[in-house]
């Protein structure tokens, strides 16, 4: 997937730009993560985050730390990570691995509706498991453009990528109740 | 397999005592300490989570002692495999949740890094949530509280174990007293008297019915096949006219009676609907959209309307018109009676089938009105701000995108009972098939007459009518239940911001205000609001200050008791806020926003809003106070100037003042400015100011304003900072301090210096 570059910022107070040559990300103390910015400043305990965990989920991850006033600061955002060492990437993306805990559907086994829930029994990763959504619109997000978000009672986060890769009894399973 | 829905819901990971063990180490745990390397200290208390820190499926604990805290996961073999740690106690300064995407992280900060300690899904943050409050007392050397285990879970309805989707919500399992339909039916008890004569009017209409096609038998049996009885001609046509007469004037009566009981069902319904919007929490607004409880309110009521014809004369009505029918066609021919239900089963099999197929496209139905009111309401609320950006395209295509969803979902269930009538009447048209059949042989063989056939068919033609009805019943009967259903989520919402039964009366507020340990989050895991207290005597003016998002507003909504605290404690003159009469309440207690909303109705009317009863010269004397009365008497019509959606007509500077002077005359105790002054240019503010002054005296008021010189002469000031109060006192203590407050007002000076330059 191809990136625009950037060559300028468009607001003098805009995003940090982190690329190889500013910037120096490894694993540090106790499995932390560092980086040393402009081999001037060094920040410990750092934590990636995606800024489009969908359309771009290797590209534009924000580099953020904790600081000594307990806020949490934005160091800058890496535009592509492939211009990073092998190295690099494989551990920025271990880190990514940390912030996102979501299921990925492939199978829809049977949805029932009961006093306004629906009881999913769906194949994940995971497994199969059987989880409990709430029938309402802000519970079944959209994700990507044929894809669903859909979270549970406790917020657990159920994705479908696609809806249209569900065998066809699987979909209609869905959209019988999920049709938004 | 056991039922999906039970299986789920009385899982273990929902059940608090089965997750935090307090003192000694649950089963299996044996040795935990030694895995660790954790010194051997007492046990405070350990927690269950359902992830380790690579965010994979498994068993883990998290294990607190008096000294150390540390991680263990529960391999599949049963043996113990640290995940971190151990952390000293006495090295951490603080412990917090990290929540991520789908999980969170529980953190300990030692030597200014948060160390990961365990990791858990979205499924534990209940738990985790009580656990953190817990560890936050132990590295405060205070003792954990037993509570925390055995309080039942605020997310798990104690009765029958299912999920609850918000805290406070009320399970809809166990709180649904009766079905949508007997609800409905209960809603008609105040007109049963009037129901009992629509139906004996409609038992005389199905008599009536009957007789037609008994004077026809008579007719051709007696009359016109064997040519005799000439003089009964003229009697039986009398016999069939006024049948017809009397019931078609039962008919007018019928329906008129009916039209009026439901209209007046409707009624009273909208205007429970509109008590209960009014009396539910803010929380419950910030759940659901306005355009949906709008399409609720005017789409999905008119089902009501339509509910006393359709089961009056719908299904009551076919239903008689059944059993009478059905009784007289088997009193002429019980044989060629059974024949006449053979196609029966079929259509109950096609109607069941259908139902549940055509359920969800009603809701589908339903969300498209829902989401096309929604869209609408935000589009001419927003027509400012689209005209603006030149955005008209943009707003048609979306709106053109909605009502394509819309005509689809409608054509759906268009097509779909468009598909289903004929199918059931094909049905329907072989059973008179089969009547043809073996009743024209029963008359070629002469063993009926032909006056008892065309009787027979008359009332077969009559008899199927009804059933058809009925199973078409079925489709208006899906989409009223899902109306209902709609309804009746509002209706039995829960009112999180309830009166106590308790409640004191309170005929004057003196005006004191105090925060004990209050915690509150919209979140209820985020806590906005961590531990807060501070208190203000009456007549005190106090200044609020803080960044954006550190909490100020927040306090505000609690003052107002829009939002009930979720640990702690808010008192007015006292008293708890809980015990106090909301009307009291908000009697005493006014807001000027920084925003004014100001209704669609006069200026006169919008001044005089808290306080209707209020005579003309009242509410000028508010106007003049609050500085507004010169440019309101400036207009043609004055105080009678009818103001715009929310009141458009009057510049921003204006609606403030009108809004000063609406809470002005409600010569409240406890006054709220919550950034009154900042979204209006420095001559209005001037003029707010000036009104403001007024309007202060003699008053609790709380201000909060981000432009701190307004705040210079406040007895007191609380500087907020991610939720606690940071720092208090006085312009020039803080000032002496140089802390936060100092640092904001450095930086609005250099702002206002460097605006004056430019």
């Amino acid at each position: 997937m191809s990136v625009a570059k950037t060559s300028r910022t468009l607001f003098a107070s805009g995003v940090t730009r982190l690329h190889p040559e500013n910037a120096r990300i490894y694993e540090g103390d106790s499995g932390l993560l560092y980086c040393v910015v402009d081999e001037k400043t060094l920040y410990r305990g750092v934590f990636a985050v995606r800024l489009f965990p969908i359309r771009h989920p290797e590209n534009f991850i924000s580099l953020n730390y904790t600081n000594d006033e307990d806020k949490d600061r934005e160091i800058g955002v890496i535009e592509n990570l492939e211009e990073f060492s092998e190295e690099t990437q494989a551990l920025l993306s271990r880190k990514l691995a940390h912030h996102y805990y979501e299921q990925r559907i492939s199978r829809i086994y049977r949805v029932k509706l009961d006093q306004d829930m629906l009881f999913f029994d769906a194949e994940t990763q995971r497994g199969r498991e059987s989880f409990i959504v709430p029938w309402r619109h802000d519970r079944a997000e959209e994700y990507d453009e044929h894809g669903k978000a859909l979270l549970d009672v406790r917020d657990n986060r159920y994705i479908i990528p696609n809806v249209f890769d569900l065998p066809d009894r699987d979909r209609q399973e869905l959209t019988r109740y999920i049709y938004w | 397999m056991p039922v999906l829905t039970d299986e789920v819901a009385n899982s273990d990971k929902f059940r608090i005592e089965e997750n935090i063990h307090a003192e000694e180490l649950p089963e299996g745990l044996t040795g935990a300490l030694t895995v660790m390397e954790m010194n051997d200290a007492p046990i405070v208390f350990s927690i269950r989570s359902d992830l380790n820190l690579e965010g994979v499926g498994c068993t883990s604990w998290m294990i607190v002692t008096e000294k150390e805290a540390g991680a263990v996961q529960v391999n599949a073999d049963g043996s113990l495999e640290k995940i971190s740690g151990p952390f000293s106690l006495s090295d951490a300064q603080k412990v917090r949740t990290f929540p991520t995407v789908g999980s969170s992280f529980l953190q300990l900060r030692i030597h200014g890094l948060y160390f990961d300690v365990i990791r858990y899904s979205n499924a534990k943050r209940e738990t985790f949530g009580r656990a953190l409050q817990q560890f936050e007392r132990v590295l405060d050397g205070k003792a954990f509280q037993s509570d925390a285990i055995s309080r039942p879970s605020d997310l798990v309805c104690d009765k029958c174990g299912l999920p609850l989707p918000g805290r406070g919500v009320m399970c809809a399992r166990c709180n649904r007293d009766h079905g949508i339909l007997f609800r409905a039916l209960e809603m008609m008890r105040p007109y049963f008297g009037l129901l009992v004569v629509l139906l004996g009017m409609m038992l005389a209409g199905v008599g009536l019915d009957l007789v037609p096609p008994l004077l026809t038998r008579m007719l051709v049996d007696k009359v016109l096949v064997p040519h005799q009885n000439v003089t009964w001609l003229p009697y039986i046509l009398i016999g069939l006219m006024a049948a017809s007469a009397l019931r078609n004037v039962l008919s007018v009566f019928i329906g008129r009676l009916s039209s009026s009981i439901s209209t007046r069902i409707t009624r009273e319904l909208r205007e429970k609907l509109q008590q209960k919007l009014v009396s539910l929490s803010v929380d419950y607004y910030n759940r659901h959209s306005v355009g949906s409880l709008m399409s609720r309110v005017l789409w999905d009521v008119d089902y009501f309307q339509g509910f006393v014809s359709q089961v009056s004369q719908g299904f009551l009505l076919n239903l008689m018109l059944v059993i009478g029918i059905g009784f007289a066609l088997f009193s002429m021919n019980w044989k060629l009676a059974l024949l006449v239900i053979v196609p029966l089963p079929f259509v109950a099999i096609g109607t069941i089938y259908f139902w549940k197929y055509i359920h969800p496209i009603y809701y589908r139905v339903s969300d498209s009105q829902s989401k096309m009111s929604q869209l609408l309401s935000g589009l001419l609320s927003g027509i400012r701000l689209v005209k603006s950006f030149g955005q008209e395209e943009r707003e048609h295509q979306r709106f053109e995108k909605s009502a394509g969803y819309m005509r689809d979902n409608r054509n759906l269930l268009d097509r779909s009972i468009a598909t289903f009538n004929p199918i059931m009447s094909f049905l329907f048209g072989l059973g008179g098939l089969i009547i043809w059949y073996e009743g024209g042989h029963l008359v070629l063989t002469d063993q009926m007459s032909l006056g008892t056939l065309m009787a027979f068919f008359a009332y077969v033609g009559m008899f199927y009518g009804p059933v058809s009805a009925l199973s078409s019943f079925s489709n208006w009967m899906t989409g009223f239940l899902s109306a209902g259903q709609r309804i009746f989520d509002v209706l039995d919402a829960n009112v999180s911001v309830s009166e106590s039964p308790e409640a004191v009366p309170l005929a004057r507020i003196e005006g004191s205000i105090e925060f004990r340990d209050v915690v509150f989050g919209y979140d209820p895991y985020v806590p906005i609001l961590k531990g807060v207290t501070f208190s203000i005597k009456p007549g005190q003016f106090v200044g609020i200050v803080g960044k954006s998002g550190s909490g100020k507003t927040t306090l505000v909504n609690l003052i107002c008791r829009f939002y009930d605290a979720q640990q702690g404690e808010v008192l007015i003159d006292g008293i708890n806020i809980k015990n106090l009469k909301q009307e009291d309440l908000h009697r005493d207690v006014a807001l000027v926003l920084q925003d004014p909303f100001l209704f669609s109705a006069t200026i006169a009317e919008n001044i005089a809003y808290g306080r209707p009863e209020s005579n003309m010269m009242q509410i000028m004397d508010a106007a003049k106070a609050a500085n507004a009365h010169n440019f309101i008497s400036k207009r043609a019509s004055a105080y009678d100037t009818r103001l715009g959606e929310q009141g458009s007509g009057l510049s921003g500077g204006e609606r403030q003042r009108v809004s000063i002077a609406r809470a002005l005359l409600c010569d409240p105790r406890i006054l709220i400015l919550d950034e009154a002054t900042s979204s209006v240019d420095t001559e209005s503010e001037q003029e707010i100011q000036k009104a403001l002054s007024v309007l202060c005296k003699g008053r609790t008021t709380i201000a909060i304003a981000h432009r701190l010189s307004t705040l210079k002469n406040a007895d007191w000031i609380y500087v907020v900072d991610e939720g606690r109060i940071a720092e208090s006192g006085t312009h020039d203590d803080l000032m002496a301090q140089e802390g936060i407050y100092h640092r904001l007002v450095r930086i609005q000076t250099e702002l206002t210096r460097l605006e004056t330059e430019g």
